[in-house]
């Protein structure tokens, strides 16, 4: 091992050749692993001195008449909550636009049907309350951050043309500009458009460059661009509706399924300050969303040593580089989440962490790591607790991990659930399609 | 060489992303990539930060793209540093000057690139079959069925699509187009890959001409 070490070797891989072993006792080791995990696992909530807010910023440019505020009013029904540094965040409840997830809806269909299902059921109206159309590009930051192709200012003007287009989205349906409020769908965007707004609120030549193409695209308002107030991903949403949930539709009992959250890197790691945390939930020490949820409906939440770490995903890793996705993602996800916390079910919250925890499980028997573990989104598990099909509406039938053992020991028959859907299916042929909200209300009046 | 250093620290976001190094390590103790490439987080940090230029140089060619952008290391930086934010203008640099590693990383992820540049969607249903990912096992799907007849089953109208992930109006998509162009995405990718460049182009130019022929029909109308 020591040889290993000297320079001349190379070094411990991922170190670099100048890496130099401590040489600390296991106590001492013990005790800096002890300060780590006060200082920095635990992410100084409430105690950080108040850093930059840039939404101050944003007022201030908006007084300067140089950009539009999307603002969230009463009538989005908002609801507070503190972000981690103790900061308010206001999630609008209703009159939202859904900016999907190209992730979620090629892949993972369940997350956005079970949430419209979880909002219909809530008494929201479509094409009122909310309203889910084409005119949306995905955010592009898959490209991004998995190649380097795309830039910031690309992204910028990704960013603000599907913001304005939310902006605009209420005329066609009667109502005035601003009557739908973005929520989005993918961790990655939501992590993308704060990172982004950031910088544009910061920066007068990237504002300059990309008011042009804006211009050029007919997406400004008065010459202006459109900013929204907050930037809400649909965990939020889950997070502040988690107790009408469990108290309005709730039909299953979820005491006796374990429960592992895994959160994404992109929600809570990129522009951290913003994300939701909670001192009652798992002590402030892990941001709140999906654990409060999945706590709300009962079911026991469990701990794990690794829930800090990534899933694997790696933009482009998981496609490209794949031994480096399915080695992490079994080695510090999977693996620990079954043997350690002997969970029932492992939640997410975007798409690329449940492709790779999904898909990644049946080539770990090739190299004798045979772990397994259901693995969905917690907005799926919600709609499950309160009755939802699981083929019709959660759409489990896209995941490749053993959902039917969790599914079943919620009281639900997998078999039956599946005959009836394969009967759905034949209707499906014929032209009997069901819809959670009238079609037409997908198209905003252009091709 | 020093021009491309240059080219990194002059980016608007560099002084954003480094605010100086203690050399303690938690970035990389956390890093994903780490754990399985010769790769560190902090030695990319120490490396700006000391101006090497030589080794940025070096870690240009290869080692920024082991990182997975997860950010686990901003969050945890004792300094606000972001080193996956650092690897991220790095490698903006090395494909805007078309280094011959960039090219050679990025080929398998082509396919990918086709589809989120014309379409902005990454992968979508038609892409995901069981002969592209033969690891992910026999059953990535739980039920059998026609492609086209499981996405009509899903009860939402825009995701019945089977090419994109849900479905995307012309003009959309004619509007990102745009934004390609004048931010400069399409004459990146020329430089990193002249075949996938031109095939785009003809998929662009036919978008186009739909939405041409689209707009002329609604006046005759
Ligand atoms: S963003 Fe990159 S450098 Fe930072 S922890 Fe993740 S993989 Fe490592
Ligand atoms: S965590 Fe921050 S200060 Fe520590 S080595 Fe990494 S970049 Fe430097």
């Amino acid at each position: 091992m020591a040889d290993q070490n000297t320079p001349d070797q190379g070094g411990i891989a991922g170190h670099g050749s100048f890496f130099q072993p401590t040489d600390l006792s296991p106590q001492e080791a013990q005790a800096a692993t002890e300060w780590v995990r006060k200082e920095v696992d635990k992410r100084r909530y409430q105690n950080e001195e108040r850093v930059d807010d840039i939404r101050e910023h944003m007022w201030e440019l908006e007084k300067d008449g140089e950009i539009i505020v999307h603002r969230i009013k009463d009538e989005h029904e908002p609801i507070d909550v503190e972000t981690l540094y103790g900061w308010n965040k206001r999630i609008p409840t209703k009159q939202l636009w859904h900016h999907k997830s190209c992730g979620q809806c090629g892949n993972i269909p369940g997350y956005p049907a079970s949430l419209l299902w979880l909002m219909n059921n809530l008494g929201m109206q479509p094409g009122k309350d909310y309203l889910d159309e084409t005119d949306q590009t995905s955010c592009t930051a898959w490209n991004y951050h998995g190649s380097g192709i795309g830039n910031v200012e690309s992204l910028a003007a990704v960013f603000l043309r599907n913001f304005h287009q939310a902006y605009v989205s209420g005329k066609q349906h009667g109502y005035d500009d601003g009557h739908f409020f973005p929520l989005v769908h993918c961790g990655t965007s939501f992590g993308n458009y704060k990172e982004i707004r950031k910088y544009l609120i910061e920066s007068a030549e990237l504002r300059e460059k990309v008011t042009k193409i804006l211009d050029k695209l007919g997406r400004t308002v008065d010459g202006k661009l459109v900013i929204p107030e907050e930037v809400v991903h649909y965990s939020e949403w889950v997070h502040v509706m988690r107790n009408r949930i469990a108290s309005e539709l709730q039909t299953i009992d979820m005491s006796n399924i374990r429960v592992t959250m895994h959160v994404a890197c992109h929600y809570y790691k990129m522009i951290h300050e913003d994300a939701v945390y909670d001192p009652n939930v798992l002590g402030g020490n892990r941001t709140a969303i999906g654990t409060a949820m999945a706590q709300a409906l009962g079911a026991q939440v469990i701990d794990y040593s690794t829930w800090y770490d990534c899933c694997g995903f790696g933009f482009r890793h998981i496609i490209s580089e794949r031994e480096f996705t399915r080695s992490f993602t079994i080695d510090r996800k999977i693996k620990v989440a079954q043997e350690e916390a002997q969970a029932d079910v492992m939640l997410g919250n975007d798409t690329g962490c449940i492709t790779t925890m999904d898909k990644n499980q049946w080539i770990g028997k090739a190299h004798n790591q045979p772990y397994q573990v259901p693995i969905m989104a917690e907005v799926q598990l919600a709609a499950l607790a309160c009755g939802a099909d699981p083929f019709k509406i959660v759409q489990l039938q896209w995941h490749a991990s053993p959902v039917e053992e969790l599914v079943e020991k919620m009281g639900i028959s997998w078999a039956d659930a599946k005959a009836n859907f394969e009967a759905y299916l034949k209707e499906v042929e014929k032209g009997n399609i069901e819809y959670l909200y009238n079609p037409e209300l997908a198209y905003g009046g252009t091709n | 060489m020093q021009d491309i250093f240059n080219e990194i620290t002059q980016d608007f976001r560099y002084d954003h992303e480094l605010n100086g190094c203690l050399n303690c390590g938690i970035c990389t103790a956390t890093c994903p990539s780490a754990h399985f490439y010769d790769y560190s987080p902090r030695e990319i940090v120490q490396l700006l930060w000391t101006e090497n230029v030589e080794q940025v140089y070096n870690a240009m060619q290869e080692k920024i793209w082991a990182c997975a952008q997860c950010m686990t290391c901003a969050a945890r930086c004792p300094f606000r540093n972001s080193p996956g934010g650092l690897v991220m203008i790095m490698r903006e640099v090395a494909i805007k000057h078309g280094f011959e590693s960039a090219k050679q990383v990025l080929r398998p992820f082509g396919r990918v690139m086709l589809k989120l540049i014309t379409t902005g969607n990454q992968l979508s249903p038609d892409m995901i079959q069981p002969d592209a990912f033969p690891d992910w096992g026999p059953n990535i799907q739980k039920v059998e069925g026609d492609l086209q007849t499981l996405r009509n089953a899903i009860p939402v109208k825009t995701l019945q699509t089977v090419e994109t992930a849900w479905e995307v109006s012309l003009k959309t998509s004619v509007e990102m187009y745009t934004i390609w162009e004048m931010t400069g995405v399409l004459s990146s990718l020329e430089t990193m890959d002249e075949n996938l460049y031109d095939v785009i182009e003809d998929f662009i130019d036919e978008k186009r001409e739909d939405y041409e022929d689209w707009l002329e029909e609604q006046e005759e109308d």
